[in-house]
């Protein structure tokens, strides 16, 4: 696929990493030269210098022949211009973000009217996820799969006080369910039986709903039977607007602290019913007067990580149940485990998922990304050519860092061992390292290209020759 | 510094140098020439040493800069060292000294030869001394990034450091894709080529031994009189037309295929190029006046020949030029000083450098009259960056002084005149080949001492790889940890 990214910041980068791993190929446009050099030395990426509403810089970039433009410009404006432009001049799909409150209540329109097939607002779906969180109690990070019933969760240990420090094989967990993964100081382990959980891990769990639910009750109550009441919201940006808004409409009880003065000014016309407070949140004696105590949760949100994470420990040790802070660094997710933080959001991380999750079609039908983008979770239907299909898992040459997480047949779920034959028609959920995307569609995909392509296939399955 | 990835990818590099054997091995059964046992344990000792570098563990973690930079100069060193086995095992060049000379020579495209009587050397000998022309002309690296897969993005650092020029672009995002489409353009000429010398009454091995030559800009030939051999204007015309071809901006023929013909006009960078060597073929062709030559046009043949070998850095040559008048010289020697464009398969300083240095001075006296003035330095168009500009300031003053000393080194350990020590390491330096005084046309490196040798192997190399990454390695900071 021919995919031209416009704007090389944080989100930017994030997708063309992504993207670059499968036979895609990305041409980059941004204005800055430095953060097109970042791209251009770590991906296999072309670069363009320049502003990408000018049609010659767009052409330049080919989009006449692109199958993807991806919109990711620090103006909405821009963003909407690109993806209209790059339309009329033959692109097929494209993906604006937008993230102004403003626009977003039209997003409909810009849709539909301004052929935009798929509009992004990164603060919205953070926000989202954040109420999520809140509201239902759900554990850390859940995706759902096959219609909803296998879920995967993520549980940091110090939630589970009876597994830490056992050995997998010593657990007795429910039937129907698995420890797919386990994220350890920034690694990602793929466990067998002789793994031993340590206190600051996270796992990732796969299984039924209920017997995931039946897991967690069993071992330490991680499955939260109250939801929040009473909301801290610090910082009241594009996202604290929106989450604060959510909250709202299902009855929370909202503070929210900003800086700005025009702006606090702007929330609390905004959000009715919230309490809007003017003052610096890292104040702690401006915190103390408000009762932070007294809150069921407390959501940083300024535009700096630093202060999120402290503002979050700060809450922590006053003993507010739920904290939850927004960092949108990459690559921090080890220390942030370390610190003890239940669950940080990352908007780069959840919208890049949800992107991916509009560009993957076919075959993949679903995905998600997890541990900022270092693993995946992906469901992926298994027809009459696959590979996969046919033999015992065990006597198949199925990679390390790719896990067959479970199969669903006939609506039934169930965990594969290595007995198991994989039949057409069956689903089947993957956890995998990203690296292992392009090994997991070759497990799935019968390759094409005639009996060349099979040769070739099959060739590189032996010598694998590669300069590296 | 990572060293498990930098020998796998060495080792693998070498098991490329081991199939490329293969070619002249080929060439030597077809002639049943006694250089067969050569090529075999050639590539029997090759793949010995390659295989067990191969066969490691892929490391872990992606190539950086460092490992890149390392990759680079110690693989060109490597096949060299490599390359000049079939030399040694075939005794065609009996010193180990001189067999790595002739393979450097031919790997860095310069064409500096150390065989006094080339004619009596075996077919598949001279294929092969060929052949290094055309592996290391578009980059023995790239070709490598082409056809093999490249775990990591690594690859991107490796492309850069091989590539001549200044600023080495990617066409397209892929960078496989990328090498496939430079060594596509390459394939194409050299087909093309081939062909007409073919049809231009060249028998099949002579027409791809000077294609090879021609397109990798290197200047080696199987004949002692070099093109000098062939008396046919046609001849002499098509390896000018294809030396000039090869020193154009590959990236351009890529424009070219697509139809953006906007691009190739816009190229300062070419206009110059041919500029210069169109000037330099008039002002020869003028001096010649005197000369026994029959007509104009074949005054404008050796000149427009001799001023594009010495231009592109290929180092053929039609005529005996020691014999011009001296005005004529002096513009060959300053020729060998320009180079070929940057992304070509030339040598030497590149005009697109000598373009910006230009420019900076304009911009320099602009900066005087206005001193407030905000300029900036466009080539084709776009603006040059400052990083580029100094770097490219420091490149010329390196070079510079690389050519003094090494210049002074050489008249002190040879005792030759000024102009013979000079034009040695210019023409090492700049991967042409043949010079003037005692490295003049029908002459040879040959008597030059074994250190002077060593010295200008080593010439050869900064030549090829832009002194810089060669350079690197002689810095205690590129191996601290």
């Amino acid at each position: 696929m021919r995919i031209t990214i416009v704007g090389a910041g944080k989100l930017g980068y994030k997708l063309a990493e992504a993207l670059s791993i499968s036979s895609n190929d990305i041409t980059m446009i941004d204005t800055n030269p430095v953060a097109l050099e970042r791209a251009d030395s770590a991906l296999d990426v072309l670069p363009l210098e320049g502003n990408g509403v000018e049609l010659p810089i767009l052409e330049q970039a080919g989009i006449k022949r692109s199958d993807l433009v991806i919109a990711v410009t620090g103006s909405d404006e821009s963003n909407m211009l690109i993806a209209m432009m790059s339309k009329k001049l033959g692109c097929k799909k494209s993906i604006a973000r937008v993230r102004n409150p403003e626009y977003a209540n039209q997003s409909k329109f810009i849709r539909e009217q301004l052929d935009v097939d798929f509009v992004a607002n990164p603060e919205l779906e953070t926000a989202k996820a954040i109420a999520k969180y809140l509201l239902k109690g759900s554990a850390l990070q859940m995706e759902s799969f096959a219609n909803g019933k296998v879920i995967l969760s993520s549980f940091s240990v110090q939630n589970l006080p009876k597994v830490e420090n056992q050995l997998i094989r010593d657990l007795d967990l429910p039937p129907s369910m698995l420890i797919a993964a386990i994220s350890r100081e920034g690694d990602i382990i793929i466990p067998d039986g002789s793994v031993r959980i340590l206190p600051l891990d996270t796992l990732y769990i796969m299984g039924t709903r209920a017997n995931v639910q039946a897991f967690t009750q069993e071992f330490g109550g991680a499955f939260r039977k109250e939801v929040a009441r009473n909301v801290l919201i610090l910082g009241g940006g594009k996202a604290g607007y929106y989450l604060a808004s959510k909250l709202l409409q299902n009855g929370v009880k909202v503070k929210l602290i900003e800086q700005d003065e025009k702006r606090c000014q702007y929330l609390s016309e905004n959000l009715k019913g919230a309490l809007v407070i003017h003052g610096d949140g890292t104040d702690t004696s401006l915190l103390a007067e408000e009762n932070i105590a007294e809150m069921d949760a407390l959501v940083s949100l300024t535009g700096f990580d630093e202060e999120n994470l402290l503002l979050a420990l700060l809450g922590k040790q006053r003993g507010i149940p739920m904290v939850v802070p927004k960092v949108s660094r990459p690559n921090f997710v080890s220390v942030i485990e370390q610190l003890g933080i239940d669950r940080a959001v990352n908007p780069v991380s959840i919208m890049a998922s949800e992107i991916m999750h509009f560009i993957q079609g076919g075959q993949i039908i679903s995905m998600s990304m997890l541990l900022d983008g270092n693993a995946e979770a992906l469901e992926l239907a298994v027809n009459e050519d696959s590979p996969i299909a046919g033999r015992p898992l065990a006597e198949q040459d199925i990679p390390s860092g790719i896990l067959i997480g479970v199969v669903v047949r006939d609506g039934k779920v169930m965990i594969p061992s290595g007995q198991t034959v994989i039949q057409p028609r069956d689903s089947v959920v993957v956890f995998c390292l990203h690296s292992k995307v392009a090994a997991v569609e070759k497990l799935f995909n019968h390759p094409k290209g005639g009996l060349l392509g099979e040769l070739w296939h099959r060739y590189k399955g032996f010598g694998k020759p590669s300069l590296i | 510094m990572n060293y498990g990835i930098v020998t796998k990818v060495l080792g693998n590099l070498l098991l490329f140098e081991t199939a490329a054997f293969a070619l002249p091995l080929v060439v030597a059964i077809m002639h049943r020439g006694p250089d067969i046992g050569a090529f075999s344990y050639s590539i029997l000792i090759t793949a010995a040493v390659a295989l067990p570098m191969s066969r490691l563990p892929r490391p872990k973690s992606d190539l950086r800069v460092k490992e890149a930079l390392l990759i680079v100069a110690l693989g060109w060193l490597l096949v060299s060292s490599f390359g000049s086995l079939p030399f040694l095992l075939s005794g065609s060049i009996p010193s180990a000294m001189d067999a790595f000379f002739e393979s450097v020579s031919g790997l860095t495209t310069t064409g500096a030869t150390i065989i006094d009587d080339i004619e009596q050397l075996p077919e598949g000998i001279l294929f092969w001394r060929s052949f290094m022309h055309w592996l290391g002309g578009m980059g023995i690296l790239v070709l490598a990034l082409a056809v093999l897969p490249m775990a990591g993005v690594g690859g991107f650092h490796i492309f850069k450091a091989e590539s001549p020029g200044p600023i080495s672009d990617k066409l397209v995002p892929k960078l496989k894709d990328t090498a496939k489409i430079l060594y596509t353009a390459y394939l194409g000429l050299t087909v093309i080529q081939g062909l007409l010398l073919y049809f231009g009454g060249m028998s099949v091995y002579d027409a791809l031994l000077h294609t090879f030559g021609t397109v990798g800009t290197g200047g080696f030939s199987n004949y002692n009189d070099s093109i000098a051999a062939f008396d046919s204007s046609f001849l002499r015309m098509v390896i000018a037309v294809f030396m000039v071809a090869a020193g154009v901006n590959f990236s351009l023929y890529y424009a070219l295929y697509q139809g953006n013909f906007r691009r190739m006009w816009r190229s300062d960078e070419l206009k110059l190029y041919l500029l210069i060597i169109m000037t330099a073929a008039l002002l020869i062709t003028v001096s010649l006046q005197a000369s026994n030559y029959g007509s104009v046009w074949e005054r404008f043949q050796h000149a427009f020949f001799q001023a594009s070998s010495f231009t592109t850095t290929t180092g053929y040559t039609t005529t005996d030029y020691e014999q011009w008048p001296e005005f004529a010289q002096s513009i060959l020697f300053f020729l060998m000083f320009v180079g070929g464009s940057a992304g070509s398969t030339g040598g030497g300083i590149k005009v697109v450098r000598w373009l910006v240095a230009g420019k900076l001075i304009g911009y320099e006296l602009r900066k005087i009259l206005h001193p407030r003035a905000f300029v900036t330095l466009h080539v084709s168009g776009r603006a040059v960056p400052q990083e580029t500009i100094t770097g490219i300031v420091a490149f010329l003053f390196l070079y510079g002084m690389i050519f003094v000393v090494s210049s002074v080194v050489l008249s002190l350990l040879e005792g030759v005149p000024f102009i013979s020590a000079a034009s040695s390491a210019a023409a090492t330096l700049g991967n042409i080949g043949p010079g003037f005084g005692v490295i003049g046309p029908g002459e040879t490196y040959s008597h030059f001492t074994i250190p002077s040798k060593a010295l200008m192997s080593l010439l050869m190399f900064l030549g090829r790889l832009e002194l810089f990454t060669f350079f690197l390695l002689f810095t205690p900071a590129f191996w601290k940890q």
